[in-house]
C-alpha cells in the first residue's frame, strides 16, 4: 500500500500540462539545485502540488476514518461537522466584499473550524457528544452555509462567481509551496491526535458504554476525535476547496482491504488516501490538457460509482461496516 | 466496596434512597428486585457512570465518582445489560479490548499475556476454539458469553455484572453462575443482578433484595428471599419449598386465566370459511 502510493506521488510527478520528458523530469527530481526550465516546474509546480494532494488526501481519509468510527456510522464524511460548508460561506462573504484571492484560505480555514466548534457545542451532552445531535447540527448549519453560498453566487459578477465556483469544484491549480506550509502544523496535529486515539478508537467499536467499561475516557476521547478530523478536514479545504466523497469512500476501502482493526486501518486509510488523491489529481491535469477537470468533480465522476458498487452489489451492504 | 446513604434517581424520579451496602473481598453478592426498581442503575453507579443524588460509593477505600475511566477500569469491570452487537470483529478483538486499561490510552502494543488473559477468559466461558469467529455470527447465548468473557479479561477485583444469565440455556447459566461463584474469592468479589431467585439462592453468598423504593433485605439467601419481603416487593404471592433441603421460593400465579376450549378451532374454522 505504502508503494502504491509512492507510485501515485511519482505518477502525479511525471504527469502535467506542459510537455517535458520523462527523462528531464527524472533529471530534476535526482538534481533539485540545478535549476533550469525543467527544474523551475518540477520543484515550484509539479513536487508541491503532488504533495498537496497527498496531504488533501491523506488528511481528509484520516478525518472521514475518524469520524465514522467516532459516531459508528458508515455514512458519514469528513464535511458532516460543516467545515466546508462554513469555509465556503465565508468565502463567497469573502469574495463578495472583495477579499483578496490570498486571504481567502485562511478565512476558509478559519470559518471552518468555527463551524466545526458551533456544531460540536450544539451537540453537547453532559461533558460529551451526541452522535445523533452531532449529525443534526452539522446537516442544519450545512444546510444554512449553503443558502449563503447559493445567494452570493446568484447576486454576484461572473468574475466572483466563478471565483466561487472554482472553491466549491476543489482544485488545486495555482497552489504552491507557501499554502502548503501554512496548513502543515494543524495536519501534523491532527495526525498525532488521530495515531493517539487509536487504542480508543478500537474500544469504540464495541459501543460507547462498553467502550467506557473498559476504560475509555469518552468525552475527552470524542472532543479528541472531533478536533482531530476538525483541523484535518479544515486545512483540506484551506489547500483544496470542496473535495468530496475521499473522506467516506477511503476509509471503506481501507477496513475491507485490512480489516476493522484501527492499528491497520487507519494507517491503510492515510496512504489510500494518497494514492486516491494524488492520481486524480495527476488524471484531472492530463486528460484534456492544458485545460483542468476540477478535482472534486473528478473525484466525485470515479468516486460515486465505485462507491455504489461496494453498497449495492450483493451482500456489499451487510459487510460495509465490517470487514 | 461500601454504599452509604446512596440515593440514586433516573431523570427526576427518585428510585432508591438511604442505600446502605457492603460488599466483602470474596464476596458473591446478588441483587434482586421487580422491574424498574433501579437494579441496574445501582451497578452503574458502584460503576461510577452514574452520579448518586446523595451519599458515598467507595472502591477499595477511594469514592468511585472520582476515579478516571481508566482507574475505574482496573479495579472495576462493569457488564451492562446493553451491549451492542459490533460488526466484523473476532471474538478474540472483543475479548482482547477488556485489556484496554493495562496501559496508557494511547499505547497500541499488545502483549502477548494479553493475547493470553483474553483467550484464557474465552476459554472459561467455552468459547476457548470460537476466538477467529465474528462476533455477529454468534447466538445470543454465545454473545452473552463472550461480553461475561471479556469482563473477565479485565482481571478487575470487583466484578459487577447485570443479569449475566440473560440468554443462557440451563447449562450455561449454571456453567457461568459456577464460575462467578469460584471467582469470589481472595480479594475479588462479584455483584450480580439476577431475575431467577432460585440462582440467587443457590449460588450467593447475601442478597440484596430491592423493592419499595429501598433496600428491603440484604442478607444470607435463606432469610432475605422470604415470602412475605417478595410479596412485597413484587406485589405478587410467593410460596417458599424445600427442595432436597434448599429453600426455594417461586411466585405463585393467583386464578391464572384458563385456557378456554375451543378457541384454536372456532379461530381455524373461521379462517376456513373465509
Amino acid at each position: 500500500m505504502a508503494l502504491a502510493a509512492l507510485a501515485a506521488l511519482l505518477v502525479g510527478v511525471f504527469v502535467g500540462g506542459s510537455p517535458l520528458g520523462p527523462k528531464s523530469v527524472a533529471w530534476s527530481l535526482t538534481h533539485p539545485h540545478a535549476g533550469g526550465d525543467a527544474g523551475t516546474i518540477v520543484w515550484l509546480l509539479r513536487v508541491p502540488r503532488v504533495a498537496i494532494a497527498a496531504v488533501v488526501g491523506g488528511a481528509l481519509a484520516t478525518a472521514g476514518f475518524l469520524l465514522q468510527g467516532m459516531l459508528r456510522n458508515p455514512l458519514v464524511d469528513p464535511f458532516l461537522t460543516g467545515v466546508s460548508a462554513g469555509a465556503a460561506a465565508a468565502i463567497a462573504i469573502g469574495v463578495a466584499l472583495g477579499l483578496g484571492a490570498a486571504f481567502l484560505p485562511a478565512v476558509g480555514f478559519v470559518a471552518g473550524l468555527g463551524t466545526a466548534l458551533l456544531v460540536a457545542l450544539l451537540a453537547r451532552r453532559g461533558s460529551g457528544i451526541d452522535a445523533e445531535r452531532l449529525i443534526l447540527a452539522g446537516v442544519s448549519l450545512s444546510a444554512l452555509f449553503s443558502a449563503f453560498v447559493a445567494l452570493a453566487l446568484t447576486r454576484l459578477s461572473h468574475n466572483g462567481s466563478d471565483e466561487i465556483l472554482a472553491w466549491l469544484a476543489g482544485s488545486l491549480a495555482g497552489r504552491g509551496w507557501s499554502e502548503l506550509l501554512a496548513t502543515l502544523p494543524y495536519v501534523a496535529a491532527g495526525l498525532v491526535a488521530a495515531l493517539l486515539a487509536v487504542p480508543s478508537l478500537n474500544a469504540l467499536r464495541l459501543g460507547p458504554s462498553v467502550a467506557r467499561a473498559v476504560g475509555v475516557e469518552l468525552a475527552r476521547t470524542q472532543w479528541q476525535l472531533l478536533a482531530a478530523a476538525t483541523f484535518l478536514t479544515a486545512a483540506a479545504v484551506a489547500l483544496s476547496g470542496i473535495v468530496g466523497f475521499v473522506g467516506l469512500i477511503v476509509p471503506h476501502l481501507a477496513r475491507r482491504i485490512v480489516g476493522s482493526d484501527a492499528r491497520y486501518a487507519l494507517p491503510a486509510s492515510v496512504l489510500l488516501g494518497v494514492t486516491f488523491v494524488a492520481l486524480a489529481d495527476a488524471a484531472s491535469r492530463a486528460l484534456i490538457p492544458p485545460q483542468e477537470i476540477p478535482l472534486g468533480v473528478l473525484l466525485a465522476f470515479v468516486g460515486v460509482p465505485s462507491f455504489l458498487y461496494l453498497y449495492l452489489r450483493p451482500s456489499g451492504a451487510a459487510r460495509l461496516w465490517g470487514t | 466496596m461500601s454504599l452509604r446513604g446512596v440515593c440514586l434517581a433516573a431523570g427526576a424520579r427518585i428510585l432508591l434512597s438511604d442505600v446502605d451496602l457492603s460488599v466483602r473481598a470474596g464476596e458473591f453478592v446478588a441483587v434482586v428486585g421487580p422491574n424498574g426498581v433501579g437494579k441496574s442503575t445501582l451497578l452503574r453507579s458502584i460503576a461510577g457512570f452514574a452520579r448518586p443524588l446523595a451519599g458515598t460509593i467507595e472502591i477499595d477505600g477511594s469514592d468511585s465518582g472520582a476515579l478516571s475511566a481508566h482507574e475505574r477500569a482496573q479495579r472495576i469491570s462493569l457488564l451492562g445489560s446493553d451491549g451492542e452487537v459490533p460488526a466484523g470483529l473476532s471474538l478474540r478483538e472483543v475479548a482482547v479490548t477488556g485489556r484496554f486499561a493495562r496501559r496508557p490510552w494511547w499505547d497500541w502494543t499488545r502483549s502477548d499475556e494479553d493475547l493470553r488473559i483474553a483467550g484464557a477468559a474465552l476459554e472459561r466461558v467455552d468459547l476457548g476454539t470460537a476466538g477467529e469467529r465474528d462476533f455477529a455470527s454468534l447466538s445470543s447465548g454465545e454473545r452473552q458469553r463472550a461480553w461475561i468473557a471479556l469482563a473477565l479479561a479485565q482481571e478487575a477485583s470487583t466484578l459487577l455484572l447485570d443479569e449475566p444469565t440473560s440468554h443462557l440455556d440451563a447449562r450455561y447459566a449454571l456453567d457461568i453462575l459456577g464460575l462467578l461463584r469460584s471467582l469470589a474469592r481472595g480479594s475479588t468479589s462479584v455483584v450480580a443482578v439476577l431475575h431467577d431467585l432460585n440462582e440467587a439462592a443457590a449460588f450467593a453468598d447475601r442478597v440484596a433484595l430491592l423493592g419499595e423504593g429501598r433496600v428491603l433485605a440484604y442478607e444470607r439467601p435463606e432469610r432475605a428471599l422470604d415470602p412475605e419481603l417478595l410479596g412485597r416487593a413484587y406485589g405478587v404471592t410467593f410460596v417458599r419449598v424445600a427442595i432436597e433441603g434448599e429453600p426455594r421460593v417461586f411466585a405463585r400465579a393467583i386464578n391464572p386465566p384458563r385456557r378456554q376450549e375451543g378457541t384454536l378451532s372456532d379461530w381455524q374454522r373461521a379462517r376456513h370459511d373465509r
